[in-house]
């Protein structure tokens, strides 16, 4: 797993690489959450290239939604691979998060 | 210390070898330059010897023969201007042969009819007879001087000259040379020739003294006459007999005639040649009051035999003082590597365990030392460290046993035994659980609510290991608690996540999927909440995966409201529920078993119970999975409805 960050307009773009286990759920947890502590109005979590999420994963991402949540702000996923997305809808979570299908339309949004 | 020979199995021996074959290589060198050096300067210093010899012999023969031919001189001059008479010529030869023990006969023989009163031949004679001289007129008709070589050479040249060599016929056996002058009278104003004034000489002294001469073992010298004839000679049936060209002509060897002619052009130089097979070297000068040559040859071979003596003598020394040295090099080597023995044992005693093992001690502050304190170090480290794993392995073992008991705890929170109900004839059902690691985080459950309800449940919380069990204890424990009759599925799960919501700070959820089917009716009602779709099989092989649900996992959000779903099962309706340890188990090439492949599992042994399809889908993942590590639990449940038999 790899975790990147940027800064586009005001929004914090977060980008995933690979997989994410129980193995390394504790270090995305780490690596994440506390950039969510960041006055930032929105995230976006860029899963473009995820290959693959656990439920241990699944935890970090609830996690971040309750913690951007808290603090108003707003927490967007996109770009996600079909098999991501099927997990995230077996599970319902895909209820309680705000997913799109690109970038530039959470960008525009957020502007 | 006994010396090893195994250059490969002992240090010093093998040092002591590089060392010897340095020095055997370095002395080689040397002995080379020396060789090469010492042989230029032996062969300057032979020439020059040889030089020496030759010229020292030239000198002797050149004092024998110049007096001779100072009274030569005095002879002509007397002859030339005073007039002698017939008694006083005698006289002359007499004095000469009487005054000078080289001269065996002296003549002096006038011109035919030169001198008036004695006739056609006058040659007044003298010659050494035993120890007495007599003396005689030498000219007659048997013997008529006037075409001897002795006469008639210096008579035509009108030079001095010396004979060839020759034996003298009368004295035994002499080897003898003549020198002849010619002397001139002035008659009527005019010079003509008037005679020939000659000295037998012995040639032996000079013979005896070239003959006598010896360079290094076998080098000779020899004397050469104008036109080539051996005088001296070591082999004596060549003197007199052959000249070095026909001696050359015998031998038709072409080089010998090229150093014969070599001889007679030049005054003096070296030759290099091979004679009789053998490399010589030849030295050779022409004496000034002859035209005679003396050479000396020697073999080259001889040349340079001290030389190689004293090779052999410094090539023995040195081998044996290089032998010395290895030996010493050696033992000098093999007492200061003694520690490293005791070093090679004990760290034998080390890995054995023994790690208090003394080590051997060291005074000096070398290399050795270092070792020493690495040595120590090591062991002081090794001991350290034992005793840690030790600690960790009893620590690990502890936390093992614990995990064990706590495995046992949770495999006795959820029913196993099978059948449950036996008395139950509408249903059948079976489950199994197989943690990843020693605790898991999935659950089954079911149980009665009533005589005319069943109650059953799966489930799998977030994450694996001990807090993912911790959690599923607590799911299963409120399961338990909130359920009961009256109430259905929507409000089991809505009291459940209102219970795990709370004080969750982990953030850890569970999926959940809880049904309830009245056993008369077969009228199924559930609750999904994020769970994977169960999977319902009827009797004629239709195989149909519940619709996703809409409802999150248990424990996210306290207030989150579930749905409920409503489902008739017909006779012989089969539900297969599983959680997502079955779909994703993953072979060694990272490839899920997929629900794909599951529902295909399914749609085969459509016909099976419970026990045996879940013992069929159990083989089929072992058989996908190939030995890989197992990542996730593996839950699967199944129940069959065989309606209403009441």
């Amino acid at each position: 797993m790899n975790i990147t960050f940027e800064t586009k307009s005001n929004c914090t773009v977060i980008h995933l690489t690979g997989r994410i286990d129980v193995t390394n759920s504790n270090d995305f947890e780490t690596a994440l959450i506390p950039i969510l502590g960041d006055h930032r109005y929105s995230f976006l979590i860029n899963c473009a290239e995820l290959n693959y999420i656990s439920s241990s994963g699944l935890r970090v991402f609830l996690l971040a939604q309750k913690k951007v949540m808290a603090a108003r702000g707003h927490l967007f996923l996109c770009c996600m691979q079909p098999m991501i997305r099927e997990i995230f809808d077996i599970s319902g979570l895909s209820t309680i998060f705000d997913i799109r299908e690109s970038e530039e339309e959470v960008l525009q949004q957020a502007d | 210390m006994k010396l090893q020979f195994n250059i490969n199995k002992s240090l010093s021996l093998r040092i002591a070898v590089y060392v010897l074959s340095f020095c055997m290589l370095l002395f080689l060198l040397v002995l080379l330059v020396f060789f090469f050096f010492s042989r230029k300067q032996i062969e300057e210093m032979t020439l020059k010897n040889a030089q020496i010899i030759t010229n020292k012999s030239a000198m002797d023969v050149e004092r024998t023969i110049l007096p001779i031919i100072h009274v030569a001189q005095n002879y002509k001059w007397m002859l030339e201007n005073k007039q002698q008479s017939s008694e006083e010529l005698y006289e002359m030869t007499r004095r000469v042969v009487e005054n000078n023990p080289d001269v065996i006969g002296s003549a002096i023989a006038f011109e035919p009819n030169f001198f008036d009163k004695e006739g056609l031949y006058f040659s007044p004679y003298s010659h050494r007879e035993n120890d007495s001289i007599k003396s005689m007129q030498l000219g007659n008709a048997s013997y008529n001087y006037f075409y001897m070589d002795w006469y008639q050479i210096p008579v035509a040249t009108g030079k001095s000259s010396w004979c060839e060599p020759y034996h003298d016929t009368g004295g035994g056996n002499v080897l003898m040379t003549t020198y002849s002058t010619p002397f001139y009278k002035t008659v009527n104003n005019e010079k003509k020739i008037a005679g020939v004034i000659t000295f037998d000489l012995s040639l032996n002294k000079f013979t005896d003294s070239v003959s006598s001469l010896k360079i290094l073992e076998t080098g000779y010298a020899t004397v050469l006459s104008a036109n080539g004839t051996f005088v001296t000679h070591p082999k004596e049936e060549l003197i007199m007999n052959q000249t070095i060209f026909s001696y050359a002509a015998e031998l038709n060897n072409s080089e010998l005639r090229e150093i014969g002619r070599k001889i007679q052009k030049e005054n003096s130089g070296y030759v290099s040649s091979t004679l009789n097979g053998v490399e010589r070297m030849l030295y050779f000068k022409k004496l000034s009051s002859s035209n005679w040559s003396i050479a000396v040859i020697f073999p080259k071979s001889e040349m340079y035999l001290p030389l190689h003596r004293i090779s052999i003598i410094l090539i023995v020394l040195v081998c044996i003082g290089l032998l010395l040295l290895t030996v010493i090099v050696s033992k000098i080597i093999s007492r200061q590597i003694i520690p490293l023995r005791h070093f090679a044992s004990s760290a034998r005693e080390i890995a054995k365990g023994n790690f208090s093992n003394q080590l051997p001690v060291i005074k000096r502050e070398d290399e050795l030392k270092d070792l020493h304190d690495s040595f120590e170090y090591m062991q002081r480290k090794l001991t350290l460290y034992i005793e840690d794993l030790k600690q960790t392995a009893i620590a690990k073992e502890k936390i093992e046993s614990e995990l064990r008991i706590a495995r046992e705890i949770q495999m006795g929170m959820i029913p196993k035994i099978f059948p449950p109900f036996p008395n139950l004839v509408e249903i059948d059902l079976y489950a199994t659980l197989q943690p990843a690691k020693e605790v898991g985080g999935d659950l089954y459950d079911f149980f009665m609510l009533d005589d005319n309800h069943i109650c059953f449940a799966i489930g799998d919380v977030s994450g694996k290991g001990v807090p993912a069990s911790l959690f599923m204890a607590v799911t299963r424990t409120l399961l338990r608690s909130v359920a009961h009759d009256q109430m259905t599925p929507r409000n089991i799960v809505n009291s459940l996540n209102k219970s795990l919501s709370t004080n969750n700070d982990s953030n850890m959820f569970v999926t959940f999927f809880l049904g309830i089917i009245e056993l008369d009716s077969g009228i199924m009602t559930y609750t999904n909440a994020g769970h994977n779709p169960p999977v319902l099989i009827h009797p004629n092989g239709e195989v149909i995966v519940f619709d996703m649900t809409k409802d999150i996992p248990v424990g996210i959000f306290d207030t989150f409201d579930y749905s409920e779903k409503t489902l008739q099962l017909l006779e012989n309706d089969k539900l297969f529920l599983y959680t997502d340890g079955v779909t994703e188990a993953e072979n060694k090439k990272e490839e899920f078993y997929s629900e794909k492949r599951l529902i295909t599992t399914l749609c085969n042994h459509y016909r099976l119970t419970p026990k045996e399809l879940i013992g069929i889908v159990s083989e089929d993942v072992a058989q996908h999975v190939n030995k890989n590590e197992q990542s996730d639990d593996i839950t699967m449940f199944s129940i069959v409805y065989y309606g209403n038999k009441r």
